[in-house]
């Protein structure tokens, strides 16, 4: 058995910060969503109506948060949605994976957005680069084709996505994709082997009740089974946090990404954040030779 | 095979055992699942799909096999061809259940028959091997109840062929996956079905030699035939992989390099080395060289067996290897999880399910061979005159 999957105490370590993270997004938001959404749907005041206008100075999120309001007017089909990851900015600090694991309450093992360390030079010249690396949600995917039940494929705005009840869980996709974005769920919880010990160990069950409660993926409602449903035995992928656009919010990584490296938004708009960023000369994709198209772009 | 000897004892009590085995394999795997196994998000395959192209390939080989008798009507084979039908029969339901049972959501393999991506090759493959199975079944009744139709040699035009391309397309099921740079090349799904003929002679070679009854005069020419058949196929193997290897270490691409290495000098360096080349390749390709030895049923059979043992590590060589390379340097350090590691060695519960289907394929393969008219007996003798009419 490969030695990373003999480590309980790590699983435990990722979930006390997934908690962590969990209570920052909304923290940072200062919102409460489920107010946002009620205020959305009865027609009153939306989210979008809450975000002040983007001015000189004011921080990227509040430009990107009034770039996808413009973007969520379009239709579907007429948005192109892009993630830019300034790798400089970036410090290594992988609050975009746990924003990530939170948002979407992934089990162990389950990843979407690793964070890929190196540490480059030698000593007295040494330096560490981070690379975030979520799906690149390619133009040309090549994990879609291999699916034998059309259970992954490109929506009407460009993202790559799983239908998971259409999955088999063949993992062909996995091993069609050159950036090892796909998981596969093995079905484990964080809280598995919890030891119970009354008055010692406090929010085991709240703790276990947080995990199991269901996840909002595709907006859709993903509670972790018992009996080996979905998504347990599928495979699973960064999405671009689709769920959380049609409420008019920005991605989990994106919104939590403290050195602002993560920048997302509609691409067709000219006058976007991203727009701007993608027509830098230091602009660039992973891999691009293998024609993937990807829509994740670095700059560096 | 004689009742009570000695040899029918051992293979009765190693299919026993090894289902026995099996059993405890399959209840882990619908109790704790894929939880117990330990290929990951990395290494997204492993043994179990290892076994499915080896089992696969041996109905493909054996299937080829019986055509000497039935589509090409070479004499000397004459009496082969049913035992290689039930071994193709036999074989190819133990690769689709390895590969069945792989699945995350096994209940849902009806989808890709209700709805399928037929873009996809493994829809392809799905769709080909129930037809190839269909085919067997059709095949070996017919020449057991009605070995005059006319039907025979359509039939086997059509399974040859398709033989060939499901062996094919089980190579481009690896192959179309650009990224892997150790399977995208051009020529491996073209060296499968020389894969799957070399399965299917070793197949025979061990059934001939160990388990037919006596009094068929040819026998010793058969083997020797097999033999010589299976030296090729190892010459041709071994050509196939200097090549594969060698352009990939002189052309030093990292990726291709790491996974060459892995196999020549990795973890598993004893299984290429000793089992795959050593008791698969070289030691049948002296043994069967010797027509004093390698005419004599003992050695015939368990040179097969050697064989067989050999491309199943083999096909484990070409599955595995293709994806130790990691997308990125450092991806399984970056985020800790259970099934996220780069190494691979099958867990105990993927040896015991395969442990279950070789014990199942013994097993059903011994019953049928000793209650189905599958044997050349004296009175299967058909006079020529009577079959040109």
């Amino acid at each position: 058995m490969p030695k990373e999957q003999k480590k309980p105490s790590e699983s435990r370590r990722n979930f006390l910060k997934v908690l962590g993270a969990g209570g920052a997004i909304v923290a940072m938001n200062g919102l409460n969503p489920t107010q946002m959404v009620r205020a959305q749907s009865t027609g009153t005041t939306t989210l979008l109506d809450l975000i002040p206008e983007a001015g000189v100075g004011s921080d990227v999120l509040i430009r990107m948060q009034n770039d996808l309001h413009r973007a969520m007017l379009k239709k579907p089909s007429e948005r192109h949605w892009v993630m830019v990851i300034d790798l400089r900015k970036c410090v290594g600090c992988h609050a975009c994976t746990i924003g990530c694991v939170a948002e979407n309450k992934l089990p162990p093992g389950v990843v979407y957005r690793p964070v890929l360390e190196k540490e480059i030079g030698s000593y007295p010249n040494v330096s560490r680069a981070f690379v975030p690396r979520p799906c690149m949600q390619c133009e040309n995917p090549p994990c879609t084709p291999v699916c034998p039940v059309h259970a992954t494929f490109t929506n009407e705005e460009g993202i790559v996505v799983v239908d998971y009840e259409q999955c088999i869980g063949c993992r062909a996709c996995i091993a069609a994709c050159p950036y090892g974005a796909r998981t596969f769920d093995f079905g484990y919880t964080y809280t598995e082997n919890t030891p119970v010990a009354v008055g010692k160990i406090v929010g085991k069950d709240t703790a276990d009740n947080y995990e199991r409660i269901a996840n909002d993926e595709y907006g859709k409602s993903y509670a972790r089974p018992d009996d080996h449903g979905s998504p347990i035995g599928n495979v699973r992928k960064c999405h671009f946090c689709l769920h959380r656009l049609r409420e008019g919010q920005l991605p989990a990584c994106t919104t939590t990404c403290i050195g602002r490296a993560t920048l997302f938004g509609d691409a067709n708009d000219p006058t976007s954040l991203v727009a701007e960023m993608i027509s830098k000369p230091n602009i660039m994709v992973l891999k691009e030779e293998l024609g993937t198209k990807p829509k994740v772009f670095y700059l560096v | 095979m004689k009742k009570g000897s000695k040899l029918r004892i051992l293979f009765y009590a190693l299919g026993v055992l090894t289902l026995l085995a099996g059993i405890w394999g399959f209840v882990l795997r619908f109790t704790i699942g894929e939880q117990g196994a330990n290929y990951g998000s990395y290494i997204p395959w492993g043994l179990w799909v290892s076994m499915y192209l080896f089992f696969a390939g041996i109905a493909a080989g054996a299937y080829m096999i019986a055509s000497l008798e039935f589509l090409f009507g070479i004499k000397l084979f004459k009496g082969t061809g049913k035992i290689a039908l039930w071994g193709a029969l036999v074989t190819l339901p133990i690769g689709l259940m390895t590969i069945a049972l792989d699945l995350g959501h096994l209940e849902r393999i009806w989808k890709v028959f209700l709805n399928p991506s037929f873009g996809s090759i493994m829809a392809q493959m799905v769709w080909g091997y129930s037809l190839f199975f269909i085919i067997i079944l059709v095949s070996l009744w017919v020449v057991i109840r009605k070995p005059q139709a006319k039907l025979i040699k359509p039939l086997f035009i059509v399974g040859v062929l398709l033989s060939i391309f499901l062996s094919g397309g089980v190579g481009a099921f690896l192959g179309i996956n650009a990224s892997r740079v150790f399977w995208h090349v051009g020529l491996l799904p073209a060296q499968f079905p020389f894969f799957s003929l070399a399965s299917g002679a070793a197949l025979l070679l061990l059934v001939l030699g160990w388990l037919a009854p006596n009094g068929d005069e040819n026998r010793v020419k058969q083997l020797r035939a097999l033999g010589l058949m299976t030296i090729a196929l190892a010459f041709i193997k071994l050509f196939f992989l200097f090549t594969d290897f060698s352009q990939s270490l002189y052309a030093e691409v990292p990726d291709n390099v790491q996974a060459v290495k892995a196999i020549l000098f990795g973890d598993g360096w004893w299984l290429f080395w000793f089992i795959q080349i050593g008791l698969g390749t070289l030691l049948p390709i002296i043994i069967l060289w010797i027509p004093k030895i390698g005419q004599k049923r003992y050695w015939a059979g368990a040179m097969g067996l050697l064989v067989l043992i050999g491309i199943a590590v083999a096909r484990a060589n070409i599955v595995v290897p293709g994806l130790l390379v990691p997308e990125f340097q450092g991806l399984s350090t970056a985020f800790q999880g259970p099934h996220l590691g780069n190494t691979y060695f099958p867990s105990l519960m993927e040896w015991l399910v395969v442990s279950g289907g070789v014990g199942i394929a013994i097993l059903v393969f011994l019953i049928g061979a000793e209650r189905l008219p599958l044997w050349l007996t004296k009175s299967s003798h058909v006079p020529e005159a009577e079959v040109k009419q």
